[in-house]
């Protein structure tokens, strides 16, 4: 369960988020949208305690996080929307790198974990230079899951992915939800938002529910 | 804890992935260094022979001049440096235009005459035009040659006319006898003092040794280059992702900065190994023997790797150990400075750009390319704070195996301000959104 009351960012003088608050239980996809550069990412950082908000506050099943990096790290799995990895070392190199747990557990991640949902344990000796987008795309949702947190924190996972990746990676989120884990994600794409069981607009720094299942247009209407 | 010390050991082996490349980079850097001397020294020198002065002699019909050349011919300053040859007026000329004369030497008539006498005609040297090294060094011999003998003379001559003003000119040969005495007991024994101590613009060490260690200096932050891409400042996510894990800027610089030092002394080990190879092929090649072992012997690698590697012959008070640490540190060091570089300019071109200039620039700054004293005053004062300084002092120690406190402090303190400016600039691009 997340969380989230009055949320406040600024840059100088440009107020990013304005009194963000919602909520986000297990078993939801939160859908975040809204224009380029309206603070999405912004957001999602604080919400992934990547960065800091100027004031508010961010319970992750009852436990208060802004102040206490520890609870971000045990709760919150963030991928970002560039993959963190190191391009020169080996798919296991990456996830050991990331994998916050002993060595057996991270083997057994392998065998039946997110891990392997996500089909890296083919992988584990490929250079990551040498992986498609897609297949760097679900390392990093694997080296973000290494903590099995219960809140997955999405920035635009389907961005420069070919459709069967996007796919793939859709196929996961849908099994994670199932399971009971909650999603936030953003994205600028409609088969992605599909996953999302609650949507919010995030324009001039607030944010605004909508309604989910909206088409290209009607999304565009909100936006201006 | 643990998170980091995971980091920086796969910031090692992320850093050794690129070993291929940087030892590439270095033999090509090597050629390009190799070609770029050749060139330069063509053009310098052209094909005139570098190295011996040669010096045209036109005689006068004079037996005792041709005895007295022969003197001044026997003489080591001269022998060690000139070579004498007889010509005619036309032909020294001709030669002085060609190039293959230096300089030429025209002995006036009765000039043995003239010395004794004390009318001291003049020898006149004649210089080409556009003037060679050679011809700039003679022309700076005999004026300096000339500027001693005039105030020998100018005592000689005091005295002379003391002893006249005051009507004792029948005690005029009893003093010239005397000065002469006293000319030369303090000529001599000042003669001998130059035989044994030399005095060099490279100061402590000699000259060959000092291009080495300069050359080496040079050499080890250019070598930066072929890697860049492991010097790019990290990606907005994956520094996001680092600090979440606990590695913040600080573990973060100090990962860059390990695995380029790593990377810069495993290098230096392989090329000391390689000059310990040539200096032992050197040593065992015959004097003279020209080509590339003649070369080697020349570029004073025996001396440089031969000293460091192989006992060395100064007084060893660093031990082997030592060595290694110092030697280490001077890569950290290095690889400190270059981090800062790459983290200011952001960008792999830029990174590359600035590196180049950067190090060219302090490197000639620092007295690496000119020695120190050649540098004009006003940039002589910046030496010291140049990193390529500090950097050849702290090569210097390891070379001479001499342990300088001043010399580590500055290596120490060089380390520290590359490691804190890359550090700042990391924690100023982490703050950005």
């Amino acid at each position: 369960m997340l969380k989230v009351t009055s949320l406040y960012k600024s840059y100088k003088n440009h107020k990013v988020l304005k009194d963000v608050s919602f909520t986000a239980g297990p078993g939801e996809c939160v859908g975040i949208v809204g224009s380029n550069g309206c603070g999405k990412t912004t957001l999602l950082s604080i919400l992934a305690g990547a960065a800091r908000a100027d004031k508010g506050s961010i319970l992750f099943h009852g436990r208060e996080a802004v102040g206490h990096p520890g609870v971000f790290a045990e709760e919150a799995a963030y991928v970002p929307q560039e993959n963190p990895l190191m391009e020169e070392l080996t798919v296991k190199d990456n996830l050991s790198l990331w994998y916050r747990g002993s060595r057996k557990r991270m083997e057994e991640d392998l065998e039946s974990g997110a891990a392997a949902m996500l089909g890296i344990g083919d992988m584990l000796k490929k250079p990551v230079s040498t992986l498609s987008g897609g297949m760097k795309k679900r390392l990093s949702i694997a080296c973000a899951l290494s903590n099995h947190a219960s809140v997955l924190i999405l920035d635009e996972p389907g961005a420069a992915l070919d459709l069967e990746c996007k796919a793939d990676i859709r196929r996961y989120l849908e099994e994670y939800k199932k399971q009971g884990g909650t999603i936030l994600l953003t994205s600028h794409e409609l088969l992605e938002l599909s996953l999302c069981t609650v949507m919010y607009v995030l324009k001039s720094g607030s944010l605004l529910q909508a309604k989910t299942g909206l088409g290209e247009k009607e999304l565009i209407e909100l936006f201006t | 804890m643990w998170m980091c010390l995971v980091f920086l050991k796969l910031e090692l082996k992320r850093a050794y992935k690129k070993f291929p490349q940087m030892f590439a980079g270095a033999i090509a850097l090597l050629f390009l260094a190799g070609a770029i001397a050749l060139l330069a020294g063509r053009a310098l020198y052209g094909d005139v022979a570098a190295g011996r002065i040669a010096v045209g002699v036109i005689l006068p019909e004079d037996a005792l001049a041709k005895q007295m050349v022969s003197m001044i011919r026997s003489l080591d300053s001269v022998k060690s440096m000139c070579d004498f040859q007889y010509v005619k007026q036309e032909e020294a000329v001709k030669k002085l235009q060609e190039g293959t004369l230096s300089a030429v030497m025209d002995m006036p008539e009765g000039l043995i005459q003239g010395i004794m006498d004390g009318s001291n005609p003049s020898v006149r040297i004649l210089l080409p035009g556009n003037a060679w090294l050679e011809s700039r060094i003679f022309q700076e011999l005999t004026e300096a040659g000339a500027k001693i003998l005039g105030a020998s003379q100018a005592g000689i001559y005091a005295g002379n006319e003391l002893y006249l003003a005051s009507g004792q000119a029948e005690r005029i040969p009893l003093m010239e006898k005397e000065l002469n005495q006293i000319f030369l007991s303090y000529s001599l024994p000042r003669e001998d003092y130059f035989r044994h101590q030399r005095v060099s613009a490279t100061g402590d060490v000699e000259i060959p040794v000092f291009y080495g260690i300069s050359v080496y200096v040079l050499f080890l932050m250019l070598m930066a280059i072929p890697v860049s891409g492991y010097l790019l400042p990290y990606r907005h996510g994956m520094r996001q992702k680092l600090t979440l894990a606990g590695a913040n800027a600080p573990i973060r610089v100090l990962g860059r900065i390990l695995g380029l030092g790593s990377l810069f002394f495993t290098m230096s080990l392989l090329m000391g190994l390689l000059g310990k190879g040539l200096a032992e092929l050197a040593g065992s090649a015959k004097n003279g023997s020209g080509g590339i072992m003649g070369l080697v012997k020349d570029l004073g690698v025996e001396e440089i790797f031969g000293n460091s590697f192989a006992g060395g012959k100064g007084a060893a008070v660093l031990p082997w150990a030592g060595v290694c640490l110092l030697l280490l540190l001077v890569c950290l060091t290095a690889a400190a400075f270059v981090v800062f570089l790459y983290q200011a300019a952001g960008s792999l071109l830029g990174g590359i750009m600035l590196l180049f200039l950067a190090v060219t620039a302090q490197h000639f700054l620092a007295g690496g390319f000119l020695p120190e004293v050649f540098l004009p005053e006003a940039l002589r004062k910046m030496v010291p704070v140049m990193p390529s300084a500090v950097l050849m002092g702290g090569v210097q120690m390891a070379v001479t195996k001499v342990w300088s406190k001043n010399a580590a402090a500055r290596l120490f303190f060089l380390f520290l301000a590359g490691f804190l400016l890359s550090v700042f600039l990391e924690s100023r691009e982490s703050k950005k959104g």
